[in-house]
């Protein structure tokens, strides 16, 4: 009796354990291989064979086809500059200038990964289209309420999430990814 | 007491086992991942346009709106496969996955340096077959040999203004994944009485 008793508290803890573990880790960020530049996330090794098992399992988990790193990189944000959640019902200004790249695109997704519908009829901004200043910087508005300019529109107050995707960039590809810099995404303000 | 302990250090063991396990084994058995969501899109062995990710029509999460898509779940089981498909002249790239969707080739249009694609895609042991019986016609061909025996090739194709989405949909539509590829079985002119066409 108490031997079964035993086994199956073993036996319990190892579920636990095995099923816990996996379902935390996979509900998380992907874990190896994160580089981050300002307020920006990349998985370079995401689109390579070089893949870990855990971004395997994330991939298969939800269904994305990663860049391959003969295509590009896409970094992702989720906080501002400042570190503070990406909120819809904030306005922000994502401003500066971009890494080399013959083709980037900027698109605002919403908590689940979905594109937003919209009066304007935009989820994203091409760097051929892009409004830029004079230096040849460039200011995206992230926002609900209609701005002048580049203006990406979102609908819901909830988070938000930017993903910056550099087309044939040098920064795919094994050579490491330097001191890069990317735009910067403030805070205009929160209502 | 101590050997309840005992058991459930060795239940804490197990776990970590059944931890690895569940991350080596779920992309083979995952029901929404990529593979098996291309899978919608019609028969294996051939392109299919995927339609511009729009809100709330999202082929797959996480696809850049300013793309259109083209996929082909692919197997080598049949020997090599040939994927030819006319592009445009702006930014298009070719990825090939795995059946476990990771990336294990790519390629863009500078990279390619050329305007169309022309990809022919063997395993390991295909492709010592091809190097030992070379194919004249695939000369102009990128040759590729990848580890793997299934997996599916997907076609970015940028889209600068909705008014280009027509074109690009339409050389997708053309785009061709079981392309002729003569045979490497039989090497060419041993029988004098075959016809040339």
């Amino acid at each position: 009796m108490r031997l079964l008793i035993n086994i199956a508290i073993a036996i319990a803890v190892a579920l636990i354990v095995g099923f816990g573990s996996a379902a935390l880790v996979l509900d998380r960020e992907r874990l190896f291989g994160a580089v981050t530049r300002g307020a920006w996330t990349a998985w370079p090794d995401t689109g390579s064979p070089d893949a870990d098992p855990y971004t395997e399992a994330m991939l298969a988990r939800t269904g994305e086809v990663p860049l391959g790193a003969g295509e590009g990189l896409a970094f992702s944000a989720d906080a501002d500059s400042a570190g503070a959640r990406l909120r819809g019902e904030c306005t922000y200004r994502v401003t500066g200038q971009t890494p080399p790249a013959r083709l980037w695109t900027l698109t605002v997704y919403d908590a689940d990964g979905h594109l937003m519908d919209n009066p304007a009829n935009r989820t994203a901004f091409h760097s051929r289209e892009v409004l830029r200043h004079e230096d040849g910087s460039f200011t995206v508005a992230v926002s609900r309420s209609a701005q002048p300019g580049n203006w990406l529109p979102v609908t819901t107050p909830d988070a938000i999430r930017l993903i910056l995707r550099l087309y044939d960039t040098p920064l795919a590809g094994g050579s490491r990814i330097g001191a890069v810099v990317m735009p910067a995404i403030e805070k205009v303000g929160c209502p | 007491m101590i050997r309840t302990l005992f058991y459930v250090l060795g239940g804490v063991l197990l776990g970590g086992i059944i931890h690895i396990a569940i991350i080596l084994l779920l992309p083979d058995f995952a029901n929404r991942d990529a593979w098996t969501s291309l899978g919608r899109f019609g028969p294996d062995g051939a392109f299919h346009r995927l339609p511009m990710s729009e809100p709330g029509t999202e082929p797959l999460p996480y696809l850049d709106p300013q793309m259109a898509y083209a996929a082909c779940r692919f197997s080598l089981d049949d020997g090599p496969i040939r994927i030819k498909a006319a592009m445009p002249e702006d930014f298009w790239s070719i990825a090939v996955f795995n059946r476990r969707g990771s990336n294990v080739y790519s390629l863009n249009d500078r990279s390619a340096e050329r305007a169309d694609i022309d990809l022919v895609i063997a395993t390991p042991v295909q492709m010592a077959q091809l190097r030992e019986n070379p194919i004249a016609a695939l000369d102009q061909s990128i040759v590729i040999e990848v580890p793997v025996t299934r997996g599916f090739a997907l076609i970015r194709s940028f889209v600068a203004d909705p008014t280009l989405v027509g074109r690009a949909e339409a050389l997708l539509g053309a785009a061709d994944c079981s392309a002729e590829l003569p045979s490497a079985d039989a090497p060419p002119a041993v029988d004098p009485g075959d016809e040339k066409r």
